[in-house]
C-alpha cells in the first residue's frame, strides 16, 4: 500500500465526499442530510488543502534575514479559498438548521418523506 | 471612467447598512434598494459605450491580472449589470406596498444581496470570486424563499438549499481541480493555458462545473427544486429568481464552457439539454392548475430555449440566446408582478379562482396578457424578435440535428402558446360567479409604475429590437471570442 501514501489527503478528500452525497441521497432525515451536506463541504476543503500542501513546506513569509527557497512554501492560494469556503459553509449551515427548526414547528416531524406539501 | 467595481461596493454596502437604518426611522430602509439599483443602472448605462469598444477590466488591490481578483466588464458583464439593476429596481419599487408582514428591513437588505451576488457573477473574471458571488446570491435567495416563514415556503426553501448546497460543492471541486492543474485562478490565464493539455484531465473540472452552475440555472434533469420555491416564495422574489437568478445560472455555464474551456464538443449536448428542458417544461407547465407553479415551469422551459440558443454556438444563435434571456426575464417579471397582485385581490392560486379577474384588476390583467403573449413569442412583443433570432440561427446551420431540435422547440411554442392563452381566455372571457370583496381595484402606485414600465419596455424593444441588438451581438462575440477576451484581460 506505499504506492498510495502519496495520494492519501485525495482518497480522503473524495471519500469524504462520496460519504457526504451518499448521506444526502439515501438518508430522509433533514438533520441527517444537513451533516451529509457538512461532511461534503469538510471533503471539498480538504481537496482544497491538499492541493496547496507541501511535506514539510513553510509559512509563505518573506522577512528580512531570513532565507527561504519560495520552491519549500507552501501555496497559500488555497488555504485563502478553504477559509472563504468554510465561512460560507458554517452560514448555510446555521440558515439550515434555522429553516429546520422552522419545518419542525409546521410539520411536526424531520422525516423528508412525509414532509411533502407539494408535489411535482 | 467608472470602475467597475463600484457596481458591487455601492450595493453590497449598502445591504449591510439597511438593517441599521431600521433604527433611526423604521420607514428608510425601504428607500435604500431603489437608490442603490438606481445607481447601478446609471453607473452600467455609463459604462455601456466603454464597454462595447473593448472590456474595462478592473483588477482589485493594484495587481495586474493573473495575480489578483479582477473584474472584467466586457459586453456581456454590462448588458447583465444593467438589466439585472433594472429588474432589481422594478421589483424594489414593487414591494413597497406588496411587502407587508415579517421583518421588512431584513428583506431589502436580503434583495440588495441577492442582486449584488448576481451583478457579481456576470461581472467577475475569477473562478473564485464566481463562487462566492454564486454563493451570496444562492444563500440570500434560500432565505428570501423562506421570507414569509409559512409552510409551503419553508419547504420550498430546505428543498432548495439542499439541492443548491451540493452544487456549489460540485462547483467548488471543479474549481479545486482546476487550480490543482493551472495554478491559476484567472479565467483568461486558465482559458490560454487549457488548449495546451489533454481532454481527459479538464472534463472532469468541466462537468462538475457545469453540474454546479446548472443547479442554479434550471437546466433539465438539475431543476427539481424550482417549481417549489418558484412558486412559494412572495411574488415580487418569484419575479427576481425567475428574472434574474436562472439566467445568471446560465450565464455562468456559458461564460464556462464558451471562455474558460473553450469546449466545443459540449455545445451539441448543451443544445440537446436545453431541447429537453423546453420539453419537460413546457408539458409540466401544461397540467398545472395553480398559476405561479405554472409560471415556474414555463420558466424551465424558456431556460431550455436559452441553453438551446447558446449551444448553437454561431454568434447568432448566441445573440439569440442573449436576447431570449433578456425577453424572458422582463416578460416572467411583469407576469409574476401582476400575478401578485390577483392572487392578492382574489385570495385564490388557482387559475379557475381568477376567472374575469380583468374586471376586478384591469390594469394587472392587462399586463399579464402582454407578458404572455410576449412570452409565447408573438409580435409586436418583444419575445417575437428574441425567439426568431434562435430559430433562425438554428435554421442557418443547416444540420439536420439542428433542425429536428428546431421541430421540437416549436412543438414546445405551441404548447406553450396554449396553456398562455388558456390563462388570458379566464382572465377576459370567463365571468367572476361571486365576488364577495366587490368592486374595481385600482392599484397602488408603487405597483403600477413597474407593471407600466415593463409593458413599455415590452412594446417597445419589440417593435424596435434594432434598439439593442447590436449591443447584444458585441455581447455574443465576447463570449464566442475567446482570444480577444484574453488579450483584452491579460494585456
Amino acid at each position: 500500500m506505499n504506492f498510495l501514501s502519496g495520494y492519501i489527503y485525495y482518497i480522503g478528500a473524495f471519500g469524504l465526499v462520496l460519504i457526504g452525497l451518499f448521506i444526502i441521497l439515501l438518508k430522509s432525515n433533514l438533520v441527517k442530510v444537513i451533516i451529509g451536506i457538512n461532511i461534503l463541504d469538510t471533503g471539498v476543503n480538504l481537496f482544497l488543502i491538499s492541493v496547496g500542501y507541501l511535506d514539510r513546506g513553510t509559512a509563505p513569509i518573506f522577512a528580512p534575514g531570513v532565507q527561504i527557497e519560495a520552491s519549500s512554501m507552501v501555496d497559500p492560494v488555497p488555504q485563502a479559498l478553504v477559509l472563504t469556503a468554510i465561512v460560507i459553509g458554517a452560514s448555510v449551515l446555521a440558515l439550515a438548521l434555522s429553516l429546520t427548526i422552522k419545518l419542525y414547528g409546521h410539520y411536526g416531524t424531520l422525516n423528508l418523506e412525509d414532509i411533502r406539501g407539494q408535489r411535482w | 471612467m467608472v470602475n467597475p467595481a463600484f457596481l458591487l461596493a455601492v450595493p453590497l454596502g449598502l445591504a449591510f447598512i439597511v438593517p441599521l437604518l431600521k433604527f433611526l426611522a423604521p420607514k428608510i430602509p425601504k428607500f435604500i434598494p431603489p437608490l442603490a439599483l438606481l445607481f447601478n443602472v446609471v453607473v452600467s448605462a455609463l459604462l455601456i459605450p466603454e464597454a462595447s469598444e473593448e472590456p474595462v477590466v478592473s483588477s482589485i488591490g493594484g495587481f495586474s491580472p493573473p495575480f489578483a481578483i479582477n473584474l472584467v466588464a466586457g459586453p456581456v458583464g454590462v448588458l447583465l449589470s444593467a438589466f439585472i439593476a433594472l429588474i432589481g429596481l422594478l421589483v424594489a419599487i414593487y414591494s413597497f406596498d406588496y411587502i407587508r408582514e415579517g421583518a421588512e428591513e431584513k428583506y431589502y437588505a436580503l434583495l440588495l444581496l441577492f442582486l449584488t451576488g448576481a451583478t457579481g457573477v456576470a461581472l467577475t473574471g475569477d473562478i473564485f470570486n464566481l463562487f462566492v458571488f454564486f454563493e451570496i446570491l444562492c444563500i440570500s435567495s434560500y432565505s428570501l424563499v423562506a421570507y414569509l416563514g409559512d409552510r409551503s415556503g419553508v419547504e420550498a426553501s430546505v428543498k432548495y438549499l439542499i439541492q443548491g448546497t451540493v452544487g456549489s460543492s460540485f462547483l467548488l471541486l471543479g474549481i479545486g481541480l482546476l487550480y490543482g492543474q493551472f495554478g491559476t485562478l484567472n479565467m483568461a490565464d486558465i482559458a490560454s493555458r487549457i488548449e495546451a493539455t489533454g481532454s481527459t484531465s479538464i472534463f472532469i473540472p468541466l462537468v462538475l462545473m457545469i453540474t454546479g452552475l446548472g443547479v442554479e440555472g434550471a437546466i433539465f434533469p438539475l431543476n427539481a427544486w424550482l417549481p417549489d420555491a418558484h412558486s412559494s416564495a412572495p411574488s415580487s422574489i418569484s419575479a427576481v429568481l425567475s428574472g434574474v437568478a436562472i439566467g445568471i445560472g446560465i450565464y455562468g455555464v456559458a461564460r464556462v464552457v464558451f471562455t474558460v474551456f473553450g469546449a466545443e464538443p459540449v455545445f451539441q449536448l448543451l443544445a440537446i439539454i436545453g431541447l429537453l428542458t423546453v420539453l419537460v417544461g413546457e408539458l409540466s407547465a401544461f397540467s398545472q392548475d395553480d398559476i405561479k407553479r405554472l409560471l415556474a415551469y414555463s420558466s424551465i422551459g424558456q431556460m431550455g430555449l436559452i441553453v438551446f440558443g447558446l449551444g448553437i454556438a454561431t454568434p447568432a444563435g448566441v445573440t439569440g440566446g442573449l436576447f431570449q434571456l433578456l425577453s424572458h426575464g422582463l416578460a416572467k417579471a411583469l407576469l409574476f408582478l401582476t400575478v401578485g397582485y390577483m392572487i392578492y385581490r382574489s385570495g385564490s392560486m388557482k387559475i379557475s379562482g381568477l376567472r374575469g379577474m380583468s374586471k376586478v384588476t384591469p390594469v394587472a390583467s392587462f399586463g399579464f396578457a402582454i407578458g404572455a403573449f410576449s412570452l409565447v413569442g408573438l409580435p409586436p412583443f418583444m419575445g417575437f424578435p428574441s425567439k426568431l433570432m434562435v430559430i433562425r440561427a438554428a435554421l442557418a446551420k443547416e444540420e439536420l440535428l439542428f433542425l429536428v431540435l428546431v421541430a421540437f422547440v416549436l412543438l414546445g411554442t405551441v404548447i406553450e402558446g396554449s396553456y398562455f392563452l388558456r390563462i388570458v381566455q379566464v382572465l377576459y372571457f370567463k365571468n367572476r360567479e361571486s365576488d364577495s370583496k366587490g368592486g374595481y381595484h385600482l392599484l397602488p402606485l408603487s405597483g403600477l409604475i413597474p407593471i407600466c414600465l415593463l409593458i413599455v419596455l415590452l412594446v417597445i424593444i419589440g417593435v424596435y429590437p434594432g434598439l439593442i441588438s447590436n449591443f447584444l451581438s458585441s455581447a455574443a462575440s465576447e463570449l464566442l471570442d475567446r482570444t480577444g477576451y484574453i488579450t483584452a484581460v491579460m494585456g
